[in-house]
């Protein structure tokens, strides 16, 4: 009896937890002429007519292609410059280490909105506002803190071992840095990266504060500006442009969700 | 790989073997510590610089802004002007109250639900599917959930329709035009999103809970509920204190579902500290008074990270 009980509570969280997700797929597929309030089945299939309203009317194509490149470079270039430092702090003899650490950890303990408004003038200022390169200096820039917290923290259990190879000088340290400890902290560097990768891809802010044309705009910013033109588009557009830009993502976090559980229990 | 290991051994045995002239020796290690210092620089400057240029400069810079009265064009020195005017603005004041209420909504529902969902499908046949359901929308991002859930709280839209074909009519409302209705149903949208991070920590957590535990809690007659309270969760502190930490910080920087779902309106009735300062900034041209809600979020989020790391720390020390 209890065990039915907990069987059947289980299935009625699932399926509370589906509802919207299950109504926001059907209600994708009907065409905006036929659509007269949302539908509990599917009233059509131009699934792919509606998405090609979207990418015509926000170029969601060219924003999701620039969402990719951000999310790649920006999350590989971060967790290489995160590494160094790691590297640096833990592996070679440098003086202060908590000092050198916190000097690059407490980036991610600022609330995103203190750095906005002086950025967006000094972009300004330095004609990298509205650029694809003003967009992934920023990206890098705010995946470092944490990316370096995690490899950091992965490198600090190396075997004492290396630690006495530390001997060496000159170009000593890039190989025993490239031979060594990158391979060794690889399980790191997946994680740091698959988790920057998804929180640039998700970004909004930086995207509707430091870019506005359609070739520089990441997708979350594009499709912020679509869902502003919901009654003319009418929900059906909206949505399967949603759909497609969660897909990626979606589906990174389920072919890796160990990583991301790994990644998760650090976050600040 | 074997080629790195070897030389430094070879470095290191000639060096113990034959030992130079004192001299020689004390000038090749001040070389080889001017070197590595080169190589520690190199290896530190990116990250350093970056992170000093990009983020911590623009602190500064925004701390320092809000001394003034700056209006993009001019600049006067107000000194903390900005922050009396701040405490006497019912605008600030009602986004305070929304930020304690998202705080304490987020606090109460994603991790309570989290962790009820995750004791209720820890072995469990069917819990697969529940926890898969759950953990779905925790890919999505903020601006996917506000298009998912606006689509539900429309006037027009899926749940007061849904309320209709029950006949359920005195139920329908405009849900994101009121406040404070407009912040708790972004609130459950949120929970929504948000609740698979603090179960599957909840889930890691109880994974590690050593199983003579349960079994002695089982032997000294702890069922049910008095398993959970007294066995279950003490286990449980260490991760609670990571998905507290976690989902308090995400409340205070709360800014993407609220710009989707309402703009902070109507008015700015339900805007939060994130939202403030960007229409300050941003829509109004009132930098300086902008910049000081910036420090005031981040000292709230400064205060808030400090209380759950240092218990962090001594939790696990």
């Amino acid at each position: 009896m209890l065990r039915r009980l907990h069987g059947s509570l289980l299935i009625a969280v699932a399926a509370i937890w589906l509802v919207p997700s299950y109504l926001v797929v059907v209600n994708s597929f009907t065409a905006p002429d036929d659509y007269s309030g949302p539908s509990w089945w599917f009233e059509s299939f131009e699934f792919l007519s509606n998405l090609q309203v979207a990418f015509e009317t926000a170029a969601i194509g060219q924003a999701m292609w620039n969402s990719f490149l951000y999310s790649a470079g920006a999350g590989a270039l971060a967790v290489l410059i995160a590494a160094m430092a790691s590297f640096a702090v833990v592996i070679m003899p440098v003086k202060h280490p908590a000092l050198w650490f916190w000097a690059i950890y407490a980036g991610t303990l600022l609330p995103l909105q203190v750095f906005l408004s002086p950025l967006f003038n000094g972009y300004a200022a330095s004609s990298l506002y509205d650029t694809q390169y003003g967009m992934l200096l920023i990206y890098t820039t705010i995946a470092i803190p944490f990316a370096f917290f995690v490899i950091r923290n992965y490198m600090t259990t190396a075997p004492k071992e290396m630690m006495e190879a530390a001997q060496l000088d000159g170009a000593g340290w890039i190989m025993m840095f490239l031979r060594i400890h990158l391979p060794l902290a690889r399980g790191a560097l997946i994680a740091a990266f698959l988790f920057q990768f998804l929180a640039t891809w998700n970004d909004l802010l930086f995207g509707i504060t430091l870019s506005t044309s359609p070739n520089v705009r990441p997708l979350m910013a594009a499709l912020g500006e679509l869902n502003g033109q919901y009654a003319g588009l009418g929900p059906p557009v909206i949505l399967a442009a949603g759909i497609v830009a969660s897909l990626p993502t979606v589906i990174l976090f389920l072919s890796f969700q160990r990583f991301f559980v790994g990644a998760l229990r650090l976050a600040p | 790989m074997t080629t790195s290991t070897v030389t430094p051994r070879t470095d290191a045995s000639s060096r113990n073997a034959a030992p130079r002239g004192a001299d020689a020796g004390r000038r090749t290690g001040k070389r080889r510590r001017a070197a590595t210092r080169g190589w520690l620089a190199l290896f530190l400057a990116p990250a350093v610089a970056l992170v000093s240029l990009v983020l911590f400069l623009p602190f500064i810079a925004t701390v320092y802004r809000s001394f003034f009265s700056d209006n993009g064009l001019s600049r006067t020195w107000v000194g903390l002007q900005n922050y009396m005017t701040l405490m006497d603005d019912p605008n600030f004041d009602r986004s305070l109250l929304n930020t304690a209420i998202w705080t304490v909504g987020t606090l109460l529902l994603p991790v309570l639900l989290g962790l009820l969902i995750a004791v209720g499908t820890n072995n469990v046949g069917w819990g697969r599917v529940a926890r898969f359901a759950v953990i779905l929308p925790y890919a999505l991002s903020g601006a996917t959930t506000a298009i998912l859930w606006n689509f539900m709280l429309a006037t027009d839209g899926a749940i007061n329709d849904m309320f209709g074909t029950f006949g359920l009519d005195t139920l329908q409302q405009e849900w994101l035009l009121e406040w404070p209705m407009n912040t708790i149903v972004m609130i459950i949208a949120t929970t929504w999103q948000a609740t698979g991070a603090a179960m599957i920590l909840f889930l890691v957590g109880l994974q590690s809970i050593p199983s003579e535990t349960i079994e002695a809690g089982r032997l000294d007659g702890a069922t049910g509920l008095r398993m959970l309270v007294s066995v279950i969760l003490p286990q449980l502190r260490p991760i609670t204190v990571v998905v507290v930490g976690m989902s308090l910080v995400a409340s205070l920087k709360t800014f993407d579902i609220v710009w989707l779902l309402t703009k902070g309106g109507p008015g700015t009735e339900s805007e939060t500290l994130a939202l403030t300062m960007y229409r300050e900034t941003f829509t109004l041209s009132r930098y300086g008074y902008g910049a000081a809600v910036a420090v005031i979020l981040t000292i709230i989020v400064l205060t808030a990270s400090w209380i759950y790391l240092r218990r962090q720390l001594r939790t696990t020390t």
